[in-house]
């Protein structure tokens, strides 16, 4: 087969000719490239475990080993700014082999044309590769990218977060875990997706209008967590990760497994973490502990040429503490509360419990994929997967009650694809698809409350179609794909006596991309998308009801909501002006008819609890618009260095008026020192790959707001500046990797205009992790 | 596993025979936790009856608006008050006072009003001595109209400055009630 069917990270290209072998005389040479960008890597270290030497990378990426005896190899490479990786090779002849690292940063790896067969439209503007997922594993998977461009979190306390890119997130952002649309209670600003990036080996976000195979109803960018293909490896690896966090007093620990196996290809993942009462600079933030365990397992197999299967199922299991001080009564209460120096009910001391207000929440995945080749050059794909999501969010209430959640959703989603894809010749591709997802929604009556989300069943049906290819340097993509959606809600009046009103809706939606990709020259290349999408209004758009007590409010859903439609355009701009010196500036501009938001009322309601500030889901029309810039820049062999800013603009345009929760602009940037020379400590024990990163992250003030939009002012800027040193202890069969991390190293003190705990409590303060990583 | 097994073959069934695929009727949920109703009883000491009372009986999203029973009381009189907390939503009448009572030391009520003659003292204490406040004296001044607020707190901060006076600044905790009623004093 033409193209690679299963990602061998390798392509060996073996020089023929006979040799005597018991010589030790081969010659081992070969380049080694930027997976993304397909540009050779210099200063690359190569080691080579069985023999315990190494060798490096000239300016052109080339490497040569002499004198190589036949046999078994480990090669382990790295290199500044990348993540390690360890290559499996069996030689008995001479041979040239090419291979291929993923870099750390992202500003070279968005534009392959030359490449040829990859999926174009899972190229990702920013990604996280295994490494920064490796020594994060003590953050959420939001908490992965918040460096990156172009993305913000959306946070309550610091233990939940969700990830905003352009200024969307929760409806109108697409999470795919293993390429299945994540299903939960993404309505909810206060939910984290429930996702352990640990059993991920690449965590990247597509940004700008992209995702007609994977679902409808997101209006642009796409985050995606995949695991990669179980290496081709012989022997049980795995690693053990460990990390303790000072500020939270947090153990963290992971651990995989993998085989490939004869029989059956096999890889597990776990977690567990588990987290006290997280500090600001002046009080501890009582109740925002965490604990959290994950498992999943991934199968491969293959039965014949063609037909391969994979498998792959996970559970993750979390309990979150909420900011006691933020869990607060009706107006005069969030008033008092604001004008309060340090939050309501701050205690002195340090404590792992975990009590109300918090959130239990579990998520169960399973997906198997069959795919089929037809043909050499076509393929037929099914997917059959399912997810179980149950949400517990506990309040403290009186009589004992604390104990019964206050909500208590059980989300079942069942999701069924077909694929189909020709490969018509080198160049061209055409995919055509169709999905039907059923969600399934129910409350549990144990809370006692009226629900704030009606119980409800949901089916969408969509078909799509895909066509990719390239002519000459232009390489191009075209998609349009169609939804239908029906659903069946079962609301509660809200007048006496209670009634069950019965709601059915059918929704047509409509989504077109147009990408067009240019590499001008060797050093410039341009891209531009238009995408147009339609969302129909979700479940909690229309039927909410109820009081959010984290922001002491009563949110109301809208009957008469109607489809929101969007059209954004998106031009990308990178220009790797040397293998020294890159930049990659990206525009976006997205204009809205029918945007849903949820508008303060002038009035508040009177309720016996006093008097409640009202928000309802209305729509207007809106334009969201912003520049992502980032650049890389290596001044010298051992010192790199990158810079991020992102702009970001959100307008109503009848009235002029600032969208609210948009992200505030920021700026970000690293300096990265390696290095160079690895240190022998004894035979067989090297330490290797030093590095201290230097990095600082500036949040500007969100300007763009009114008074009257908000309780309090958006906080001021903000600048907190991180340290790193990491280093490798090389053993004969081990790696051992270390390092020490200081987050807001001078222990700033500050607010995040989009972490609802700022109308309580400052955010973090200084916070060390120490982590130890071994592979084997 | 029965579940997903159920809704696959839905999915199955909906999807391509477009047969009915409606959710099952949800039970409505029993809020025995809610206060729809504060009732604020005086007794003068010349044995004259007043009573105050607020009631919503849909709760907080409900559309119908609340029910407020203002009074009229003698200038510079001695009342003797006490408060009821019902939940009228559900059948039987479920008394909420009760409860605020058995864990007296996690509540305490607190009064305020904008009539300067009147002044409202605790009569009654929790475990640790601390006022509650569903026993309570009310003496009233010279002659005038305005409101009396009620406050029901949940883990308000007792020890904290002016609390175990009455005054809510330094109570924090969260409301559970928090009602204004019209008064007159002639």
């Amino acid at each position: 087969m033409w193209y690679s069917r299963i990602s061998i990270s390798f392509i060996l290209l073996i020089a023929f000719f006979t040799c005597d072998a018991q010589t030790c005389t081969f010659t081992v040479d070969g380049v080694v490239y930027d997976e993304a960008s397909q540009s050779p890597l210099s200063y690359v270290n190569i080691y080579v475990q069985e023999t315990q030497s190494g060798t490096t990378t000239d300016e052109e990426g080339n490497f040569m080993l002499e004198n190589i005896c036949p046999g078994e190899y480990h090669f382990i490479l790295s290199h500044i700014g990348c993540e390690g990786k360890k290559f499996h090779i069996d030689i008995d002849q001479d041979t040239t082999i090419r291979l291929a690292l993923s870099h750390t940063h992202t500003t070279l790896g968005t534009f392959t044309v030359e490449g040829k067969k990859e999926d174009f439209s899972k190229q990702g503007n920013v990604s996280v590769n295994r490494l920064t997922i490796e020594d994060n594993t003590n953050l959420n998977i939001s908490g992965m990218l918040e460096n990156e461009s172009g993305i913000h979190l959306l946070k309550n306390g610091n233990g939940i977060s969700k990830p905003v890119v352009h200024g969307l997130y929760g409806n109108r952002l697409l999470i795919l875990n293993n390429g299945i649309a994540q299903s939960g209670q993404q309505w909810g600003n206060d939910h984290s997706p429930e996702i352990d990036p640990f059993s991920a080996d690449k965590i990247s976000v597509l940004k700008g209008a992209s995702a007609i195979e994977y679902g409808g109803g997101n209006l642009g960018s796409v985050i995606l967590s995949e695991p990669k293909k179980i290496e081709r490896e012989p022997h049980l690896h795995g690693q053990v990760n460990y990390i303790f966090d000072t500020n939270g007093r947090g153990h963290t620990i992971n651990a995989r497994l993998e085989k490939y196996s004869s029989t059956i290809p096999w890889r597990l993942n776990g977690t567990l973490k588990k987290f006290g009462d997280k500090s600001s600079v002046d009080y501890f933030l009582n109740n925002t502990g965490l604990e959290e365990a994950n498992l999943s397992l991934q199968l491969e197999k293959s039965w014949n040429e063609n037909l391969f299967f994979d498998f792959y199922a996970s559970t993750f299991n979390t309990s979150l503490g909420i900011l006691r001080g933020s869990h607060i009564g009706n107006l005069t209460d969030l008033e008092a509360a604001i004008n309060s120096e340090v939050p309501f009910n701050t205690e002195d001391n340090f404590s792992y419990d975990l009590e109300a207000p918090k959130q239990d929440v579990s998520h169960h995945f399973a997906k198997a994929k069959i795919k089929y080749f037809l043909k050499e050059n076509q393929t037929f794909e099914f997917v059959l997967a399912g997810q179980l999501n149950d949400r517990k969010e506990f309040d403290i209430r009186r009589g004992e009650r604390s104990e019964i959640p206050a909500l208590s959703l059980r989300q079942y989603t069942t999701h069924l694809d077909f694929k189909y894809a020709h490969y018509i010749n080198e160049d061209w591709v055409f995919k055509l698809g169709s999905q039907n997802v059923l969600t399934d929604n129910t409350n549990d009556p144990e809370t006692g409350i009226l629900p704030l989300i009606p119980d409800y069943r949901s089916l969408r049906n969509a078909v799509f179609s895909t066509v990719s290819g390239r002519v000459h340097k232009t390489a191009l993509h075209f998609g349009l794909r169609y939804d239908y959606e029906y659903q069946n809600a079962l609301t509660i009046s809200s007048t006496l006596p209670r009634e069950i009103i019965q709601f059915e809706n059918r929704f047509n939606n409509v989504s077109a991309l147009i990408a067009i990709k240019n590499k001008i020259t060797k050093a410039h290349s341009i891209s531009w998308k238009l995408g147009f999408a339609t969302r129909n209004p979700a479940i909690n758009e229309l039927y909410s009801a109820g009081l959010h007590q984290g922001v002491s409010g009563i949110e109301e859903g809208n009957i008469n909501l109607n489809t929101e439609k969007a059209l954004k355009n998106t031009l990308e701009y990178i220009w790797l002006a040397s293998s020294k010196f890159s930049i990659n500036a990206l525009a976006y501009f997205q204009r809205f008819n029918g945007y849903i938001f949820l508008e303060p009322q002038d009035e508040f309601r009177l309720t016996i609890r006093g008097a409640f500030p009202v928000f309802i889901y209305q729509q207007t029309d809106a334009n969201i618009y912003g520049i992502d810039l980032s650049s890389q820049f290596t001044l010298s062999p051992s010192l790199v260095g990158v810079l991020k800013y992102s702009y970001l603009k959100g307008q109503e345009r009848e009235n002029d008026t600032p969208l609210v929760f948009m992200p505030p602009n920021s700026l970000f940037g690293s300096l990265t020192y390696r290095v160079q020379s690895n240190i022998k400590l004894s035979e067989g024990f090297r330490m290797e790959d030093s590095e201290i990163e230097l990095t600082n992250r500036f949040v500007f003030e969100q300007t763009n707001i009114l008074p009257e939009q908000d309780f309090i002012p958006p906080p001021d800027a903000y600048n907190l500046l991180g340290l790193k040193f990491s280093t490798n202890l090389i053993l004969p069969k081990y790696k051992l990797r270390f390092f020490v991390k200081a987050d807001n190293l001078l222990n700033a003190k500050y607010r995040d205009y989009l972490n609802r705990q700022r109308y309580f409590a400052d955010d973090l303060g200084r916070s060390l992790s120490m982590g130890v990583n071994l592979k084997f | 596993m029965k579940n997903f097994a159920y809704l696959l073959t839905l999915l199955l069934v909906c999807s391509f025979a477009f047969t009915s695929c409606d959710k099952d009727e949800p039970m409505i949920p029993n809020p025995e936790e809610v206060i729809t109703t504060v009732i604020y009883n005086l007794t003068s000491t010349s044995g004259d009856v007043v009573v105050l009372s607020w009631q919503d009986l849909d709760g907080d999203t409900g559309g119908d608006d609340p029910v407020i029973v203002g009074g009229t009381l003698g200038a510079n009189e001695t009342y003797t008050g006490s408060i009821e907390l019902l939940n009228e939503s559900v059948t039987p009448t479920e008394d909420i006072g009760e409860e605020v009572a058995e864990e007296d030391d996690e509540h305490q009520l607190f009064f305020e009003t904008n009539l300067p003659g009147i002044t409202v003292t605790y009569d009654d204490a929790d475990g640790d001595g601390n006022p509650v406040g569903l026993k309570t004296m009310l003496t009233t001044g010279d002659v005038g109209s305005g409101t009396i607020t009620i406050t029901l707190k949940h883990e308000p901060v007792k020890d904290a400055s002016g609390v175990a006076e009455g005054d809510i600044t330094n109570a924090e905790g969260s409301t559970d009630a928090e009602v204004t009623i019209p008064i007159n004093v002639v």
